[in-house]
Formats: C-alpha cells, sequence, structure tokens
C-alpha cells in the first residue's frame, strides 16, 4: 500500500511541475479583461443592491466580452462583503458594488476599511429616502407627523434597516433639521426593508423609512402613503410625492450605489473598466430596467465619485458621532443578554443530563469496532491541505491533487482513480465555473 | 372568466415556455441535489436569463426551479446524508436511514410523490384562497413571530430522537452558534475575537454540510470495511418483458408504488400536514425549512409508531416532503396580493416582476388576469414535472450505489469542500464546515442528534431579533408578547409545544407502572 502510494505521488508531483512551467509560460497578459469578473454583491440575494449588481452584470458581460458573475457575500451590516471587496487581489477582476453604508461602516467601528481602500469606477445609483406611514393613519403631511412627534415624544415606532442604519440617519437627520431629537422617534432595528414595510402593516410600527423604489408595491395598492422624499426635486415614476424642500425643510439623503476595485489595481485597468461602465450606465437598456425597477439611474465619473464618498463620508460621520444619536445606541436588552440567556438555559440542561442519562445510556452507547482511533483525522487533512493551497494553485490543480492523493491513500487502483480524477475535476469546475456561475477558486494560472 | 382561462391556457401551452419549463426542471434537479447550492441561489443566477424572455416564463422557470430544487435536495440526504437543501434537514437522517436499510427508491419515491401532493395543495390555496389567507402574512408582529419560532424550535427538540434533553442540548448549542458575530439587532460584534470573517456569522449551510455530510464521513472512515458500498443495495425484484417494461415503467412502478398506500392509508394526515407547510409558506418571516420541521413534529406526534422517526419513517418523510413544498406556493400568496415576498424566492420574484413592469397588489388579479391563471397552470405542470425529473434524479443517483466506499470517501469529501465553498467563495465557510464536522462527529458518538443545532443556527437570529425588537417597541415592557390575543393564543401553543417530551414520559411511566 505504501508502495503503491508513493509511485503515482511521485509522478503526479512531476506533472504539476510540468504543468505549472507550462501554463506560466503562456500566460501572457494582453488584453484586459481576458478571464471572467468577480462582483461582490455586500448584500442577499434579491434585495435592491443585488438586482442592480446583477443588471449591471449581464450588461457588463455584453460590453467586456468576458463572464461577470454576481456573489453575494453578506452580514455583518455590509462589513463582510465591503472588506472582501476591498482586500481582494488587485489585478482588476474582483469589483465591488459598493454602497452608501462604505461610509458609515468604520465610524460606528466596526472595521478599518473605508472608501479610502477603494479605487472608485463609477457611480450606477443613486436612490433618495423617503418617509411612509399606513394608508389609514392620521397623518397627511410631513408637518402632520411633526407635530405628532414633538407632542408625544418617544412614542411613535419606526424602523426600515437596523439601528445606524442608512434609513435611521436619514430619519434623525430629519429630525434634525426640524429642531427634534432622535430619541424622539423609538428606532426598532429591524434588517430590512421589506420587514419593516411588513411589521408596518401588521401595527407594530407607525413610520418607515425606506427608499421609493422598495415601497412601490404597497405604495401602489393604497396601503401605504408617503409623505415626503428625501430628494432635491421629485422622483419622476412617483411624480405625487413631495420632496423635503417643498415642505420647507432643507434635508436631503439617500442610498448610493457604485462600483469600485481594491485601490492597488493598475491604472489602465482602472480607465478600462471605467470606460465600459460609463457605456453601460449610459445605455438605454440600463435606463430603462433601472426605471421599471423604481430605481433612480444616476453616474458619476471615478474622480466625482471620490468627492462625493469625500463628502458623504464627513456628512455621515458627523451625524453618527453627535452625542443625540450616540446616547441612542445604549438600548433596553444588550448585545449580550440572549447569549447569557443561552448559556443558563444551557447549563440546566446540562446537569439535567449529568442527573438524568448515565443510568440508562450505559451500554447502549458502545462503539463499533474501529480501524483506528485516529482515523477520522484524515479527512480533516486533506480540507487543510485544500484550504492552504486552493488560493494560490487553483481548484483544477488542487482538487486534482488532493482527490487523486486520497483515492490512492484510501486503496483506489490507480487505474481508476487516475480517469477519474481527470474526467471528475474539469467537469465539476465547468459545471460550477462555467455552467452553474458559481465561482471556484482561480488561483494564479487563471483555473 | 371563460376567455381569460383559455387564453392562459394557451400561454402556457406555448412551446417556447414548455421548453423554459423542462430547462428549470433539469437545472433545479441539479441544483437542489448538489449540497450548498441552495434554491435561492439558483433563482437569483437565472434572473439575468429572465430578462429575455416573457413575463409568464420568467416566473414559470422560477416556479419549476424552486419546486424541483426543494424537492431534489432529499436525494443527497439519502445518498450521502447531506441535505441538499435546508428544506430538507429535518428528515435527513430518516431517508439516509431507509436507504441504508435497502429502500433507497421507496424512500425517494416517497418523498418526491409527496412533494407532488403538498405543492398541488399549496397551488389549490393559492388558486382559490389568496385574497382572504394574504390577510395571514399582515397579522404577524415582532410577537406573533417570536412566539411562532419558539414553536419551531419546539418541534425540533420534539422529533429528536432518544432523549428530549439532548434535544435541547442540542438545539442551545445551534442557538449560541448564531449569536456569534454582528448582531443583527445592536450591530456589535460578539464572539468573533478581532477577526473580520467572524462578523458574518456561522452561515447554515457550510454548517449544515459539516454537521450532516462530513460527520458521517468520518465515522465511516473510523469503522472498518473500505470495500463496502456506503448504501445498501436496494432490493430490486426480477423484471421481464420489453426493455422498456423492464427500464421505465417497472422502475418507476418500484420508485413510486410505495407512495400511493401511504397515501390511502392516511389521507387526512396528509392534507392536515400540507396545510400546516401552506400557512408557514404565507407568513413573511418562514419557508420551506421550518415547514419541514413543524410538520415532521406534528406527524410524529400523531403518529403510531413515533420511535421510527429519527431512524426511516417513511410516513414522516412523507408528511415533512409534503410540507415543505407546499410552502413554497404559500410563500407566493402575500407577494402576489401585497408585494411582501413570503421568503427569499419571492423576494426575487418581485425584483423580476418589476423589472418586468408588473404591479403586483389585490388588483393584480383582475388587472393581470391571464398572467395569474397562467400562473396557476404553471404552478400545476412544475409539480407535475417533479415526476419524471426526481425518476431520473434517483435512477441517476443510485448509479452511485455501486460505488465502493474506498472511491466515494474522497470524492464526498471533494463536494463538502466545494459546497461550503460555493455559497459565498470562503474559505472561512471551507473551516467552519471542517469544524461543524468534528462536532457532529463528536455529538453522534455521544448519541445527540444534530439536527436541531442547524435549526438552533437557522432561527436563533430571527429568535433574538424579534424578542429585542418587541422589548424596544414597547420601551421595556415585557407584556408586548402577551398583549395582543393573536400572540397570548400562539404562545399558549408555543408552552404545549414545549411541554409535550415532559407529558408524554410521564404518561409513559404512568402506563409503565
Amino acid at each position: 500500500m505504501r508502495a503503491l502510494a508513493s509511485t503515482p505521488l511521485r509522478t503526479l508531483s512531476v506533472v504539476l511541475a510540468v504543468a505549472t512551467l507550462a501554463a506560466t509560460g503562456c500566460a501572457s497578459q494582453g488584453r484586459f479583461p481576458s478571464a471572467p469578473i468577480l462582483l461582490v454583491c455586500p448584500w442577499a440575494a434579491g434585495g435592491g443592491s443585488d438586482r442592480v449588481a446583477r443588471l449591471l452584470a449581464t450588461l457588463l458581460e455584453q460590453d467586456l466580452d468576458v463572464p461577470v458573475n454576481v456573489i453575494n457575500v453578506t452580514g455583518g451590516d455590509g462589513v463582510t462583503g465591503h472588506s472582501r471587496g476591498a482586500l481582494a487581489r488587485d489585478d482588476g477582476y474582483t469589483m465591488t458594488l459598493i454602497t452608501v453604508e462604505i461610509a458609515t461602516l468604520h465610524w460606528r467601528q466596526m472595521t478599518s476599511v473605508s472608501y479610502r481602500d477603494f479605487a472608485p469606477i463609477g457611480l450606477v445609483n443613486r436612490d433618495a429616502a423617503a418617509v411612509f406611514v399606513r394608508s389609514d393613519a392620521p397623518w397627511r403631511t410631513l408637518r402632520d407627523l411633526e407635530q405628532t412627534i414633538r407632542a408625544s415624544r418617544g412614542t411613535l415606532r419606526a424602523s426600515g434597516t437596523a439601528t445606524a442604519g442608512i434609513w435611521h440617519l436619514a430619519l434623525a437627520g430629519w429630525l434634525d433639521a426640524v429642531g427634534l431629537a432622535p430619541a424622539d422617534v423609538t428606532w426598532v432595528s429591524i434588517a430590512g426593508s421589506a420587514p419593516s414595510l411588513q411589521e408596518l402593516m401588521a401595527g407594530g410600527l407607525d413610520i418607515v423609512v425606506c427608499s421609493l423604489a422598495e415601497a412601490r408595491p404597497l405604495l401602489n395598492a393604497g396601503r401605504v402613503r408617503s409623505l415626503g422624499v428625501m430628494a432635491n426635486e421629485r422622483v419622476p415614476q412617483f411624480a405625487a410625492v413631495p420632496t423635503l424642500k417643498e415642505q420647507g425643510v432643507d434635508f436631503s439623503l439617500g442610498t448610493i450605489r457604485a462600483l469600485a476595485v481594491p485601490r492597488a489595481v493598475p491604472s489602465d485597468r482602472i480607465r478600462a473598466l471605467a470606460d465600459a461602465v460609463r457605456r453601460v450606465v449610459h445605455s438605454d437598456s440600463y435606463r430603462s430596467s433601472m426605471a421599471t425597477g423604481g430605481f433612480t439611474p444616476a453616474y458619476e465619473e471615478p474622480d466625482e465619485l471620490t468627492r462625493t464618498l469625500e463628502q458623504t463620508d464627513g456628512r455621515l460621520g458627523a451625524l453618527l458621532r453627535s452625542d443625540a444619536f450616540e446616547r441612542l445606541a445604549a438600548s433596553q436588552v444588550g448585545p449580550m443578554f440572549f447569549p447569557r440567556l443561552l448559556l443558563a438555559a444551557l447549563a440546566v440542561v446540562m446537569i439535567g443530563l449529568l442527573l438524568l442519562s448515565p443510568s440508562r445510556d450505559v451500554g447502549r452507547g458502545a462503539t463499533p469496532p474501529e480501524v483506528s482511533r485516529w482515523r477520522f483525522l484524515e479527512p480533516l487533512l486533506w480540507i487543510g491541505l485544500y484550504i492552504a493551497i486552493a488560493e494560490q494553485a487553483g481548484f483544477l490543480l488542487t482538487a486534482g491533487a488532493l482527490l487523486l492523493a486520497y483515492l490512492v491513500r484510501l486503496g483506489t487502483r490507480l487505474r481508476i482513480a487516475m480517469p477519474l480524477t481527470l474526467v471528475l475535476v474539469p467537469v465539476t469546475y465547468y459545471v460550477f465555473a462555467g455552467l452553474l456561475r458559481v465561482p471556484l477558486p482561480r488561483g494564479i494560472l487563471g483555473w | 372568466m371563460a376567455a381569460t382561462l383559455v387564453q392562459s391556457l394557451t400561454a402556457v401551452l406555448d412551446p417556447t415556455l414548455l421548453l423554459v419549463v423542462a430547462a428549470a426542471a433539469v437545472y433545479g434537479t441539479v441544483f437542489g441535489s448538489i449540497p450548498g447550492l441552495s434554491a435561492t441561489m439558483a433563482v437569483a443566477l437565472i434572473v439575468p436569463i429572465t430578462y429575455f424572455l416573457s413575463p409568464l416564463a420568467a416566473l414559470a422557470a422560477v416556479i419549476t426551479l424552486e419546486a424541483c430544487a426543494i424537492s431534489a435536495g432529499d436525494i443527497p440526504s439519502a445518498l450521502v446524508r447531506i441535505p441538499g437543501t435546508p428544506a430538507s434537514a429535518a428528515y435527513a437522517d430518516d431517508l439516509y436511514q431507509l436507504a441504508r436499510q435497502g429502500q433507497y427508491e421507496r424512500a425517494l419515491g416517497v418523498a418526491v410523490m409527496f412533494s407532488v401532493v403538498g405543492g398541488l395543495f399549496g397551488v389549490a390555496v393559492l388558486m382559490f384562497f389568496a385574497r382572504p389567507f394574504a390577510r395571514f402574512a399582515t397579522l404577524f408582529t415582532v410577537a406573533e413571530y417570536f412566539w411562532f419560532y419558539v414553536i419551531g424550535l419546539g418541534c425540533a427538540v420534539v422529533v429528536s430522537r432518544g432523549s428530549a434533553l439532548k434535544g435541547a442540548f442540542a438545539l442551545l448549542l445551534g442557538l449560541l452558534f448564531s449569536t456569534v458575530g454582528l448582531s443583527p439587532v445592536h450591530t456589535q460584534a460578539r464572539f468573533t475575537f478581532g477577526r473580520p470573517e467572524l462578523y458574518q456569522g456561522i452561515n447554515f449551510i457550510p454548517a449544515m454540510i459539516g454537521l450532516f455530510g462530513l460527520s458521517e464521513i468520518l465515522r465511516a472512515v473510523s469503522t472498518p470495511g473500505a470495500n463496502e458500498r456506503m448504501i445498501a443495495a436496494p432490493i430490486a425484484p426480477a423484471r421481464s418483458g420489453s426493455f422498456f417494461a423492464r427500464q421505465v415503467s417497472g422502475s418507476f412502478r418500484d420508485v413510486f408504488g410505495g407512495s400511493l398506500q401511504i397515501l390511502w392509508r392516511r389521507p387526512l394526515q396528509i392534507l392536515q400536514c400540507s396545510a400546516i407547510g401552506t400557512i408557514i409558506g404565507i407568513l413573511p418571516g418562514a419557508g420551506a425549512d421550518i415547514a419541514a420541521w413543524v410538520s415532521f413534529g406534528y406527524s410524529k406526534q400523531r403518529s403510531k409508531t413515533p420511535e421510527e422517526y429519527g431512524r426511516g419513517s417513511l410516513e414522516g418523510v412523507a408528511d415533512a416532503g409534503a410540507a415543505n413544498n407546499a410552502a413554497l406556493a404559500g410563500a407566493w400568496i402575500p407577494a402576489l396580493v401585497f408585494g411582501i415576498p413570503g421568503d427569499s424566492i419571492t423576494a426575487i420574484v418581485l425584483g423580476i416582476m418589476t423589472m418586468k413592469n408588473l404591479t403586483p397588489g389585490p388588483e393584480i388579479f383582475e388587472r393581470q388576469g391571464v398572467l395569474v391563471y397562467g400562473l396557476y397552470f404553471v404552478f400545476i405542470l412544475a409539480n407535475l414535472a417533479l415526476l419524471p425529473a426526481g425518476w431520473l434524479a434517483i435512477r441517476a443517483g443510485g448509479q452511485l450505489i455501486r460505488v465502493p466506499r474506498h472511491t466515494l470517501v474522497p470524492i464526498i469529501v471533494m463536494f463538502c469542500v466545494i459546497g461550503a465553498y460555493a455559497i459565498g467563495g470562503s474559505y472561512f465557510d471551507v473551516a467552519l464546515m471542517l469544524a461543524m464536522g468534528l462536532l457532529g462527529f463528536a455529538l453522534e458518538r455521544a448519541q445527540v442528534p444534530v439536527g436541531p443545532v442547524v435549526l438552533g443556527i437557522i432561527l436563533g437570529g430571527p429568535l433574538e431579533e424579534r424578542f429585542v425588537q418587541g422589548i424596544t417597541a414597547s420601551r421595556g415592557s415585557i407584556t408586548v408578547f402577551v398583549s395582543r390575543p393573536l400572540a397570548a393564543v400562539l404562545g399558549v401553543v408555543a408552552l404545549v409545544v414545549w411541554l409535550l417530551p415532559a407529558i408524554t414520559a410521564l404518561r409513559e411511566k404512568r402506563t409503565n407502572a
């Protein structure tokens, strides 16, 4: 068995060495882009950002003539996706759809990543915040709502996103502009506009702040009413909704979406991508698809976008660090309340297990005969090896080598293991990366 | 009315549309049967293609895709004990044990057949009661959701084989895992040890692959018999007659024959479980995965042979399989009537609809009559397409049975790795899958079920969120969870579900004494 295993492994290493040499020799870096591009979307599939990302991917794919695959890197209120995008390999093959949260996350001390870690490619969309109430609510104008808030400080409940999210900042900004404090409305931290709107319908909330696009179905169905949009002028698809400015409040805020790559990407590649994005954003199909989706298409060149990001960052930072807002952070139930509750319950259950189980389970839990007590560590070792080298060597080489080695190690004959590996690994790669559009590690060789 | 029906039927029988349905059935089956690729992901990936399709064809693709993916998720459960989608996790052990007892084809046949039954039930509700039932979705505030999640978690403890205490232990472990990362309500990092990867928390898909799949591999490699098959061969009766009779119709009967018996024996039970599935589907905060758990728990309570649950119960597979497919159609009800997505897939559907300039709302039934009736027909078509697609997949998967273990183990390990990586393209998820594999291996040694851990990870976040949201909205008062009548009723139900194991234990003690 040992002798059998060493020969194929040696053969394999020779094959790998030759393949590596051949591939590095051939990989000429002429045209950019010449390989699939990954578009990181920091928000979940089905949401507004995801829809914009997928539309952009489809159109960029036609323009650049390489596949553009969207991957949803979610979690941590956008931290995960934005940091993945900022720390990606700087070859220009990983783009990120950055959203306005890039300007708030570092102020909230959730990450050190900020807009400075990105080289902007182009602004693609700008959606203003809007205030919604149920259609049976007594308020007809923003002024009515303001008066109720002034009279009943803190009893009205609002949401649209998690605490300190962009829609929360929008509400706080409006309250500030009319001389009220953020705490005069109780913000319920609900992740996402869809569940917030649902809670509004069920009677658990009085106000929702989100974009007009997100509330469109309920708005059209006459279930909710918009009291005002925080934009400089009315949004064409929602011409009936007045701006705040018209109602005497000079305040506007909203989300922005833009494409960006890591800071260190070579400038000629940034230019190539920026040109493509400019063409796509100005195309009729982009403008019409965005409009039917309820989004407001917008465009800014990289330089202009840098200034916008700078400005937004300063403005939101000032809002977030204001005293009124920082006092909000203390909520009724602390972040450790739930874990502590669980730990206490776990302790009770474990005591119960200790008291009850031994008498019954002795004998029944007899372990089956084993080959070796430590055999179970072996699959773990193979997976560990994969994690260690896949990013550098790529899926095909890593998975191929490890699969073959493990097959032989377990005693599969080489004449079966070799063809199996040669067929299974490339086919799997093709099915995932080609057919199903689920990217696998590409490695330095591009596959 | 009649004219609209005829019009929509012609639209559905359009060759392009039928082709789209067939392609989506294949795509959905492949996606569902590969662990790590969820039905939501499959639907998100076809969004760009829907730009080029007619509105009805685009939605037909989604409907067929989700039905086939959720149903095909059962196949890897039976073969290698890795649920293809989270909706299969509740009864993964049953399918796997049945396959090991030589009932691979029969067990999956039951799963597919009852997916069809449940799916058709859901469609019927969508067709006849969409508007009254949609109100359901708008009745639930955070207080009701809180109790609903408590009920869902209780079901996991009820169904766990062996001691309920061990089930509760597993569940609490899962709930604790769910608190890792950025707390969704406080947006503060917990248990992240300064590592940015942990901000996203513990994703349940790599966790599920590790707890179910990798742990089984670890068990297999530490038991002797490398040349054995992983799965016992199915009992195939000798067939005679023509090629067609032998290979197709005979096999069709082998796969689906057992299902009809179960259906005739307990039609009411199937209807009840389908109804549970549909109602859970309508609720925007819950989908096919919780539907499967709750109806599995309900089924076990009603069963004459509850001891089989978790060890290979065909009844349990039938009931939970019906419920998770029934939930899919249920999720469309609030989506069509209010534009509120019933689950993550209908959230994407709403995106497609807006791109196609279709506005959901109560008036969609009048204004877009042809489209809505077309959707009904497509739903029926998609559920019927499950039978041939499922049969093909079961037969194809059955080929794996012949592969000896020393060849199959490395391949399964590779797919565990790919599955964990595919969801977010992160090596952290692969490492997480590995750690969960070890944990699952250890837990099963101690005879602790792993299913509740997965449910704990899935529901922990929403449970905590609703709890804190409820408290915040009422400015610190706990009475918010009982002050609304609906919340109070659900609270009582939750209490009963949680006390069930204790009640059963007491009753057993009395009969024994």
